[in-house]
């Protein structure tokens, strides 16, 4: 009797919510919330401080909202009585309110309390800021995956919210908290470590496509190279990247030394030259994979009917082959990308500098504001530069075969 | 128009392709047929340099195929294959415009091609010119896949079972607007085909092929009635030999004056066909197997003949509605003449 009473009750539970995955996160939010402190208060930059909880924190409109949209989500996630295709919108704009909600406080907060306190007192998020903020992003993720939105929707949705995020900080919202006093103190540093970042993976990405796609090409054209061109690069994916970097940089430096003209080009031991070759290393394989992967995607029938149509091999490989393969390519570019921004970080390591190098002096510091200005710049990038690169996937599918 | 001389096509030591030499005339719907691996497509393909010859001589208007580069060669020859040879990323009309663009036409010239050509293959009126192949249906599909073949307006078109990969309906439609092609352009057609229902359809001359040699080369009526040897025979279908014959022949050979009568009381021959006042058969006076001599069967429109009817389908209306006679009708219903059971046998293949 009990045993067959499981099945009825969930079957019950599942007539009532609609989305699980919603509900979890609202709950997990909401446990979060009650439970974690919001933000934390200390009288300095390196002294630990006392907790400051949810109810403590927000002012009394906030309260508001921010039980009003956590209401809304929690009505959005049963089955009744929104229809679906509604309930996803409604999540998407609450999801997106709440997180506004949510950054807007910590920084109001900090505001009105550091006008009571010393100057040296500082205002940090807290964890329960951290789960609510990852809630509210699972939740409009999941949204989008179960609308099966289309990519001009989803384009539209990241720039709102990143556009409204971004104003948050110009309006200079938040330049009371810890975080951001740190920054001011860096703020011209930071500028030159984040384009020194950009710059090492973009020039780790160049000579990884200009290398990486002839030799994807050929692996397609002789099958015969594939399997030592794939073990290759295969073992070069194998290495840890700090050992790679370190192994990178005895031979460097004793290039460097030997030839006097290549030292002064920057071929050294330490810095970006062993950087870049190690990401292009790291890159390869995901590049050639890909490109191959695409070539041999290409129907064979499709290829020989463009030869027999009196297409010269480059008319198809230009006209033909290389148009159906661009997705596959590209997604290929993706992930290479994406791992390059966050390898680059353990460049910093052997003095190629980047975002990585806050991170580490933070650590050596035991100040998690320097660790966080530079990791969190690094998810951001990662997330934006995946973000684009599957808009460019989706947009590169030929119109014939995209849906 | 494309001459073999001891084409030749080797493996290592394996002869895929063993010394064929063949003809095909201007105008000739040449059908290359065999069993798997006999080398039909192997040869078909060397036509057109997308495999090379390794012995022998392929001869193209006059011209030795290896004097001109591969590409400006396979430009003058259309090439058409199974449907899913057709660019997924182009629309219809760039599919089309392929060759013609490879040829660097004008285009204003390659726009009014492939108007002309959608309404050749009757595409025309459904909106195709900008649809994308995976929207068509698999006929259509073909289609173009034939469209573009002969876009450039080749002189001959090399065919690689193109009908392959749809399904019978489709298939008879199309090699009915094949036909209706080919006696419109008087294009040089090589073909390519395991069927050999599709190959006795449409070939002028049959080259049948076995184990990459030439076994017989010869009109499909003569293939039937005069096959080389026993893989022939085989090949064609021993057991129905006959009614593959009959496939090829048509009414209007068989057919022969009819005996009429205005009333329905006398039968004056053994058929006799009562008439009404605009010579329509009414019907049959006797001609009914197992019933008298003088029964009386009225004439039901399922089994008519025409004279465009080919034989084999007319013996099957005999066979499937029990009489020994089928009147032959004009386009108004007319009585032209009759097809007899006794006049199938008494024919000489």
């Amino acid at each position: 009797m009990s045993v067959s009473h499981i099945p009825t009750r969930d079957a019950a539970s599942a007539r009532l919510v609609a989305n699980r995955v919603l509900a979890t996160l609202l709950c997990a939010g909401l446990l979060a919330a009650w439970l974690l402190p919001f933000a934390t208060m200390s009288p300095n930059r390196l002294a630990s401080g006392q907790t400051v909880g949810l109810s403590e924190a927000l002012s009394a409109w906030q309260v508001f909202a921010f039980l009003a949209l956590s209401a809304i989500l929690a009505v959005a996630a049963l089955r009744r009585p929104l229809p679906r295709e509604l309930a996803h919108g409604v999540v998407l704009l609450a999801s997106l309110g709440l997180l506004l909600i949510t950054l807007y406080s910590l920084g109001d907060y900090a505001q009105r309390t550091l006008v009571e306190e010393s100057p040296s007192a500082r205002v940090s998020q807290g964890s329960a800021f951290w789960v609510m903020v990852f809630c509210c992003a699972l939740a409009a993720i999941d949204a989008f995956q179960r609308a099966a939105s289309g990519w001009l929707l989803r384009l539209g949705y990241m720039l709102i919210a990143g556009g409204s995020v971004a104003m948050l900080f110009a309006s200079g919202h938040f330049d009371d908290l810890s975080i951001m006093r740190e920054y001011a103190n860096i703020r011209d540093n930071f500028a030159d470590q984040f384009i020194t970042h950009l710059v090492l993976v973009g020039s780790a990405l160049g000579p990884a496509l200009l290398i990486g796609v002839p030799l994807g090409l050929l692996a397609h054209r002789r099958v015969r190279l594939q399997g030592t061109l794939f073990s290759v690069l295969n073992f070069f994916q194998t290495i840890p990247s700090i050992a790679l970097f370190a192994l990178l940089v005895a031979p460097l430096s004793a290039l460097g030394n030997a030839f006097p003209l290549l030292g002064e080009w920057g071929v050294k031991g330490i810095g970006a030259a062993p950087a870049i070759i190690a990401l292009v290393m790291y890159a390869l394989l995901p590049v050639v994979r890909n490109t191959y992967a695409g070539l041999k995607g290409v129907p064979p029938a499709t290829v020989e009917a463009a030869r027999g149509m009196g297409m010269t091999t480059r008319q198809v490989l230009w006209r033909v082959e290389i148009p159906l393969a661009l997705p596959v390519m590209l997604s290929g570019l993706r992930i290479v990308t994406v791992q390059a921004i966050g390898l680059t970080v353990v460049a910093a390591l052997i003095g190629a500098g980047g975002l990585g190098a806050f991170i580490f002096q933070g650590l050596g510091q035991y100040a998690i504001d320097l660790v966080l200005l530079g990791a969190i710049p690094t998810i951001v990038l990662a997330v934006i530069a995946d973000f684009t690169l599957q808009m460019l996937v989706v947009l590169s599918k030929p119109a014939g075969t995209r849906r | 128009m494309i001459e073999l001389q001891g084409l030749t096509k080797r493996y290592g030591e394996t002869r895929v392709v063993d010394d064929i030499s063949l003809t095909v005339e201007q105008g000739e719907f040449c059908v290359l047929i065999g069993p798997s691996g006999c080398g039909k497509s192997t040869t078909l393909k060397m036509i057109n340099r997308l495999i090379a010859h390794s012995e022998g001589k392929i001869l193209v208007g006059g011209e030795d195929i290896t004097t001109l580069p591969p590409e400006r060669l396979r430009r003058r020859i259309g090439y058409a294959i199974q449907s899913i040879g057709l660019f997924p990323h182009w629309r219809v009309a760039d599919n089309i415009a392929t060759v013609p663009k490879l040829l660097k036409w004008p285009s204003s010239r390659i726009a009014e091609r492939v108007d002309e050509l959608l309404a050749l293959f009757q595409l025309d009126d459904e909106g195709l010119h900008d649809k994308y192949p995976h929207q068509l249906s698999g006929g259509q599909a073909q289609r173009v896949g034939v469209a573009r073949a002969l876009a450039a307006d080749p002189d001959v078109l090399l065919m690689d079972e193109p009908f392959g990969a749809v399904d019978p309906l489709t298939r008879d439609t199309l090699q009915a607007e094949l036909a209706r092609v080919h006696r419109q352009t008087g294009k040089t057609i090589v073909f390519v085909t395991h069927d050999m229902d599709e190959a006795l359809r449409l070939a002028s001359r049959v080259a049948l092929l076995n184990a990459g040699q030439l076994v017989q080369y010869d009109r499909p009526a003569e293939l039937l009635v005069a096959p080389a040897n026993d893989f022939v025979r085989d090949f064609i279908g021993r057991a129905d030999l006959g009614l593959k014959l009959l496939s090829r022949r048509r009414v209007e050979e068989y057919c022969r004056p009819a005996q009429r009568t205005r009333n329905n009381a006398i039968a004056s021959a053994p058929i006799t066909w009562q008439v009404d006042a605009n010579d329509r058969p009414m019907a049959l006076l006797g001609g009914r197997l197992g019933e008298s001599e003088t029964a009386r069967t009225v004439v039901n429109p399922e089994w008519t003949a025409t004279p465009d009817m080919s034989m084999k389908e007319a013996l099957s209306r005999m066979v499937w509605f029990r009489v020994t006679a089928l009147p032959v009708l004009d386009g108004e219903g007319r009585l032209l003449g009759e097809v007899t059971m006794a006049g199938v046998m008494g024919h000489r293949p």
